[in-house]
């Protein structure tokens, strides 16, 4: 009798020290964020470091809720097969409650159901597409301005700085593309003098630029999320002779890696985005620091946006308590306002986020400046 | 009439860099009767080094040519030693070589990405552009189209004029049968494959200050080339010169008048009507046979 009750007292204070440990290594484990990127693409790739970034800055701070914060990365390759295989693994294998990241909006359309089944966090980066954000859905918010929100600011730039000349655009082929040319000749009208479309993995812009050059058009605009091509289109634009009054890239495009390959081609190029590297508040100062002190060249939009939505997902949990109820995390980051390298951002109803006015922007002596309004 | 002009100089200028890879395609389908999925990534791959050599290493861009025949023959020989001589010697081995091609071409893609990142990096090839009234040419693209046709008549001498090239068209007729003659078909398999990769390096080398390189450039670049040589005819020499040609052409005219994406439209709808009318080729007559 005696050693049973020696033995019960025993196992009693052994599960207590179990039980201790267990929450303890419960308490220690990290909150998993889930980062869907096309890694292979260089945008996919400096959105991803944008998030590393701030996974180090917030780890560095001692976390969320006194745990580590840890992405676990995968690639969609821009398609939504492949985005919706990386989302499905994210939340079955991986357990992750918080999704961010992608840049095509094909792809994020085809995660939304997935991670509104499953009430996942979705806090999408990149894409431009309307549908995207839903007032119905309320699990997913979008970083990123679409195509309208950037019109409101930049068709009234862009008819300013065109006046009555002849107008062009050269167009990437897709939903972005297609949406784009569809408002740029509402806008100029009978001004337009050349439109057309190049597919996303082309690589010789010879005849289309030519094509461009005989319209006679004082204002070329160029529509293309590929550095590489829009570069390449300036660059073929110089060598050719054919120096625009004019030359704009559609908002939220221009970029240094873009700049790199254009050379000086690229001076005199204006467009228009949510960020810029040269903002002033004192996160963008620590961001934009870190970022250059990693990575040796200063940050861009995708990289700010990959920032921003583990920064924001890391607050908002914070906000919470507890990382245990996504529906009421969600909830907060719909209604709070955060404070991110490119400003103070809040959400609408549907979940579109917004810092204010897009900012004019420009290249000049190769470098990016604020352009004046 | 002007733009007519500078658009068949254009299309001349990017058809020859068709031409130039639909080449080696097509002469190892007419050698060896295999179809190099990895050939592609050769073009990529004569890029890389030429990137390399001329903005990491500093050498002049002349200069970089010359190491990339020799940085394409080792990677040509290195293929063929591994993923093509082991199965091709083999009963129906073509089948399995074709899918080693592209277990090499997915290796060389995938590795070439994890090294060295997406990003595109610019070369600087020859500077300047040549006017003739209202037309002009980048002297990149004149180099392209003159080393290119070099390339060409040199071959085509080789090929015809040689005993190498005797030799190469015994095998693309029936390795048995010069096999039975005491011509090595192995060593001239290997040589074609060697040959055919060098050429899809120097291809690269020499379009890469145009078009920029990326990763994803080979894999571009072989749909347009299996195209070309499909309408030019499997394993015809001139069917691919002229077919690359004729489609950078086309496609270059077409857009005067013409979306570019309807051009391509028009273009592949061709090749289909090709295989259907012609299921050899346009100009099969002229093959390495």
């Amino acid at each position: 009798m005696k050693v049973n009750r020696i033995l019960t007292i025993a196992a009693a204070a052994g599960a207590l020290i179990l039980g201790a440990g267990v929450t303890h290594v419960a308490a220690q484990q990290p909150i998993k964020v889930g980062v869907i990127f096309p890694t292979k693409t260089l945008n996919g790739k400096v959105g991803v470091q944008g998030a590393e970034l701030a996974v180090d800055m917030i780890n560095a701070s001692g976390g969320v809720l006194g745990r580590k914060l840890q992405l676990v990365i995968y690639d969609t390759n821009y398609s939504p097969v492949e985005g919706v295989a990386a989302v499905q693994r994210l939340i079955d294998q991986d357990g992750v409650k918080f999704v961010t990241g992608e840049l095509g909006s094909a792809v994020a359309l085809a995660v939304l159901p997935i991670t509104e089944a499953e009430k996942v966090v979705f806090v999408a980066s990149g894409p431009k597409h309307p549908d995207v954000t839903k007032e119905s859905n309320k699990f997913a918010v979008r970083l990123n301005s679409t195509t309208a929100m950037d019109a409101g600011f930049f068709d009234k730039y862009l008819k300013a700085r065109a006046g009555n000349g002849k107008v062009a655009i050269i167009s990437e082929n897709n939903d972005f593309g297609q949406l784009t040319v569809t408002g740029f000749k509402k806008l100029f009208g009978d001004q337009v003098v050349f439109a057309d479309f190049f597919a996303m993995n082309q690589a010789d812009f010879n005849a289309i630029v030519a094509n461009a050059k005989s319209s006679g058009a004082e204002m070329v605009c160029i529509a293309s999320s590929n550095v590489e091509q829009w570069g390449n289109i300036l660059r073929l634009m110089e060598t050719t002779g054919f120096t625009p009054r004019e030359k704009c890239l559609m908002p939220g495009l221009l970029n240094l890696g873009g700049i790199k390959v254009a050379g000086k081609a690229a001076e005199g190029l204006f467009s228009a985005d949510i960020y810029y590297p040269g903002i002033e508040n004192d996160l963008n100062s620590k961001f934009r620091e870190a970022f250059e002190k990693k990575h040796n060249q200063a940050p861009e939009k995708i990289e700010a946006l990959g920032f921003e939505g583990v920064w924001v997902i890391a607050q908002a949990i914070a906000k919470a308590g507890s990382d245990k109820d996504t529906a009421k995390i969600a909830e907060i980051i719909k209604t709070g306002s955060w404070s991110t390298p490119r400003g103070t951002v809040t959400f609408d109803g549907k979940g579109q986020a917004s810092s204010g006015e897009l900012l004019p922007i420009a290249v000049k002596d190769g470098k990016l400046i604020l352009a004046p309004k | 009439m002007d733009l007519f002009l500078q658009q068949l100089i254009n299309g001349v200028a990017v058809g020859m860099g068709y031409a130039l890879v639909a080449l080696g395609l097509t002469l190892i389908f007419g050698v060896m009767h295999l179809i190099n999925f990895a050939h592609g990534e050769f073009f990529m791959l004569g890029a890389l080094v030429t990137v390399i050599a001329t903005v990491f290493l500093g050498i002049p861009y002349g200069f970089a040519i010359p190491i990339v025949i020799l940085s394409m023959f080792a990677v040509g020989w290195v293929v063929d030693r591994v993923a093509v001589r082991p199965f091709l010697i083999k009963a129906d081995g073509a089948t399995t070589a074709l899918l080693s091609t592209f277990a090499i071409s997915l290796l060389i893609h995938s590795g070439v990405l994890g090294v060295w990142g997406p990003a595109p990096e610019r070369v600087e090839g020859v500077p300047g552009v040549l006017r003739l009234g209202p037309l002009h040419i980048t002297n990149q693209n004149l180099l392209l189209i003159l080393f290119g046709l070099a390339l060409i008549v040199g071959f085509e001498l080789v090929l015809r004029r040689s005993i190498f090239g005797k030799r190469m068209r015994a095998v693309a007729q029936s390795s048995y049968g010069a096999l039975v003659t005491g011509i090595n078909v192995g060593g001239v398999q290997s040589a074609t494959f060697i040959m055919a990769t060098v050429l899809a390096g120097i291809a690269g080398a020499l379009v890469v200050p145009v078009i920029l390189f990326t990763p994803a450039m080979g894999q571009n670049v072989v749909i347009n080339a299996f195209v070309i040589v499909v309408l030019g005819g499997m394993g015809s020499i001139w069917g691919a010169v002229i077919c690359g040609i004729l489609l950078g052409v086309l496609e270059a005219l077409t857009s005067i008048v013409l979306s570019q994406q309807v051009a391509s439209i028009l273009i592949y709808g061709l090749m289909l009507v090709t295989l259907l009318v012609r299921p050899n080729g346009l100009l099969a007559r002229g093959s390495t046979r």
